[in-house]
């Protein structure tokens, strides 16, 4: 079964989880046999399965870049909340977990015509996902303080970012609707027989949602183009995720349904493409739905940079907005040791793709495009408080009705 | 049973779970609809049982309260036992959390159930005592918690009191004009009555308090008095909770003068300058008062 300790899953994916069982996962479900990835059976087939590795050095450059922005992006957010008292912007930071939407979304079709792109539906916590997708640095950073040439003019900020042009159907504030949504856009793929696939991104927090059984039970049940990745950082809100998931791997919960799952390691963003690779192969084959389980962390608390201080990354000690459960710091200080941002750099460097001067060279890129995009979006124009009666219907606005 | 939702910062909490033990209260996963479902299973088991949904959530249970909660009492010819209450966050108040954290309508929604109470205290005195009431009542009670009148103090008896679920109550006396409102919405229409007061108008002040039952009682004694009535919703135009204060006061009193306030009837947009723009404030109150009344 895939669901081994956290420990030694990561051999799982670099030696399993491969195309060509295909024709197993095929010949199984034809047999009404449930499925899940073997690590026995990974193993057997013998193949590295490891795609990443083969990657040009281009993309894999993008990618290390990708999740400098990421990083870089919820670094200088948290310190603007925290340094500049006119700045209005919140954010559920998602530092920590940059490797997941890197790596999914390295493995998605970012770019083309909207009906050929492949679609991501992202969480109250979407920056990262927004970033990894392709949406605009400079026009999100303008949302998230509610300007007028905001990405969607000022109507969204943090948990409504939206972005279809580049596939990234959204953000979103609610915990469960979501999959369930997105298990129609793969619905719709499969009667237009399109290739394109969906990405739902969700927190363990999902789990517990009748949303997300009901999203499993109907993609198998259609053999759905639909991915769900659980980014499972362990906390949902305030309360760790032993509090509403009964066993340690959600992905055991996609067995019953037969639908393949695995868990990667959040934090290798290879490990992370590699699976989505497998995932998003079989999902275009019309071969049906995958479950990624991302063991994955966040730096900072549920909701703003409560704990942190400027310049320093994480937030540490009790979150005064928590009731019944708070992180521990040395847990905090544990999952830091293993960063995305330096396992990725590490890795390219092993590669001999980068040498640390390239590294730092476009870490300076990045930081600079980062402060560009804050500067760019803090002079930009407020929104026209009449604008709030237009965007209820396709055309014209709703009456006032405040004024009596 | 709770959702692990987030306090006040700096201020006491209770945790209920820690109090009395996780075999009776449990900090649940983020399901609304089991701790809705769940709440109405132990009440039909015989237990008196409460839930608390926090406002990001707190339509995803509606179908339960609407659909078993609103009509067993009915469908099993009076057998159900639903001593229940489901208390739901609203937030309306805070502005820059867009549509799904910044909205104000499920009072119009569960107000419109028939068989469930749907009560919605302003004052910190009035919460204690419709909580006690609610949680002896024999009926389902959607117990609407405005989460933007949180931060209101008042001293309040210790012991355990109750307020009635289905009596208004006239917060000011006045002559010229009957000014409605409740919930999240009052603290604004008592801010313009007391501009309007200091202007030389006589102002009553009714807070609804409970939308269902609604005491039309109260409200036509006034608007019999006033002649002039101005309903003010936080809540969204159409069908909101002003719309009925207004329909049942026409109903009874001939020759008075309407005037409705209500948000538009669109989703708030995370920006502060079109939120703030758009939600009922007591400008706009007070504004609305002398029309009426000059």
């Amino acid at each position: 079964m895939s669901k081994e300790s956290f420990d030694d899953h990561a051999e799982v994916c670099e030696n399993g989880f491969s195309p060509s069982r295909r024709g197993f996962l095929k010949a199984a479900a034809a047999a009404g046999a449930a499925i899940s990835l073997s690590n026995t059976l990974a193993y057997g087939a013998g193949e590295s399965g490891y795609w990443a590795k083969d990657l040009p050095d281009e993309k894999l450059i993008d990618m290390f870049s990708t999740i400098l922005r990421i990083r870089w992006h919820e670094r200088t957010m948290a310190d603007k909340m925290l340094t500049d008292p006119t700045y209005r912007g919140y954010n559920h930071f998602y530092a920590g977990q940059e490797a997941v939407a890197t790596g999914v979304c390295a493995a998605l079709r970012n770019s083309g015509p909207f009906d050929q792109i492949d679609l991501v539906y992202s969480t109250h916590r979407p920056t990262g996902h927004a970033l990894a997708k392709g949406v605009d640095m400079k026009l999100m950073a303008a949302e998230n303080d509610f300007r007028a040439t905001g990405l969607n003019g000022g109507y969204a900020a943090e948990m409504h970012l939206s972005d279809p042009s580049v596939g990234f159907i959204g953000a979103d504030g609610m915990i469960g609707p979501g999959p369930v949504i997105a298990t129609g856009s793969a619905f719709a793929f499969r009667a237009r027989g399109s290739d394109q696939v969906v990405v739902n991104f969700g927190g363990d927090g999902t789990y517990a949602t009748p949303h997300f059984h009901s999203a499993l039970n109907n993609a198998a049940l259609l053999k759905l183009p639909f991915i769900y990745v659980v980014e499972n950082n362990l906390y949902h809100q305030y309360a760790h995720y032993s509090f509403s998931v009964p066993m340690k791997d959600i992905a055991t919960a996609a067995e019953p349904y037969g639908i393949p799952s695995v868990v990667v390691d959040g934090q290798d963003v290879m490990q992370v493409y590699s699976a989505a690779k497998v995932a998003v192969d079989r999902a275009r084959a019309g071969e049906g739905a995958t479950l990624i389980e991302a063991k994955t962390y966040r730096y900072y608390n549920h909701w703003g940079a409560p704990g942190a201080k400027p310049g320093e990354l994480g937030a540490f000690g009790y979150d005064p907005l928590a009731i019944s459960s708070f992180r521990p710091e040395r847990e905090v200080r544990a999952w830091m040791q293993r960063d995305p941002v330096d396992i990725c750099r590490n890795t390219l460097i092993n590669w001999e793709v980068i040498d640390q001067a390239k590294a730092d060279e476009i870490e300076a890129t990045v930081k600079q495009e980062v402060l560009d995009a804050f500067a760019w979006a803090a002079e930009q124009p407020l929104c026209n408080p009449e604008d709030g009666l237009k965007n209820v219907f396709v055309d014209g606005v709703v009456e006032a009705r405040q004024f009596g | 049973m709770t959702a692990p939702v987030a306090s006040n910062p700096g201020k006491p909490v209770i945790n209920l779970e820690t109090e009395f033990g996780r075999k009776r209260v449990v900090n649940t996963g983020i399901d609304e609809m089991w701790m809705v479902a769940a709440t109405l299973g132990a009440g039909l088991a015989g237990s008196k049982a409460a839930t608390y949904i926090p406002y990001q959530g707190a339509a995803m249970p509606f179908q339960i309260i609407q659909n078993h909660a609103g009509k067993l009492r009915s469908m099993t010819g009076g057998k159900a036992s639903m001593p229940v209450v489901f208390i739901m966050e609203m937030t309306g108040q805070t502005p820059g959390f867009a549509g799904q954290h910044s909205d104000y309508e499920i009072d119009s929604y569960y107000a419109h159930i028939p068989g469930v109470k749907t009560v919605i205290p302003s004052t910190p005195y009035d919460a204690k005592g419709m909580m006690v009431s609610a949680l002896r009542d024999p009926n389902p009670v959607v117990f609407l918690y405005p989460a933007g009148l949180r931060e209101l103090v008042e001293e309040v008896p210790d012991e355990q009191y109750e307020v009635p679920l289905d009596k208004a109550v006239v917060r000011m006396e006045g002559s010229d004009i009957t000014i409605v409102g409740s919930g999240g919405g009052m603290p604004e229409v008592l801010k313009a009555a007391e501009a309007l007061t200091a202007e030389g108008m006589s102002v009553e002040i009714i807070d609804l308090r409970s939308l269902k039952p609604m005491d039309t009682e109260t409200l036509v004694k006034s608007v019999g008095k006033t002649k002039r009535l101005l309903a003010v919703d936080q809540s969204y135009y159409t069908l909101g909770p002003a719309a009925e204060v207004i329909a049942r006061v026409a109903e009874n009193v001939d020759g008075a003068k309407y005037k409705r306030i209500a948000f538009p009837d669109a989703p708030p947009p995370a920006s502060p300058e079109m939120f703030l723009w758009m939600r009922p404030n007591a400008g706009h109150i007070a504004g609305a008062a002398r029309k009426l009344v000059g």
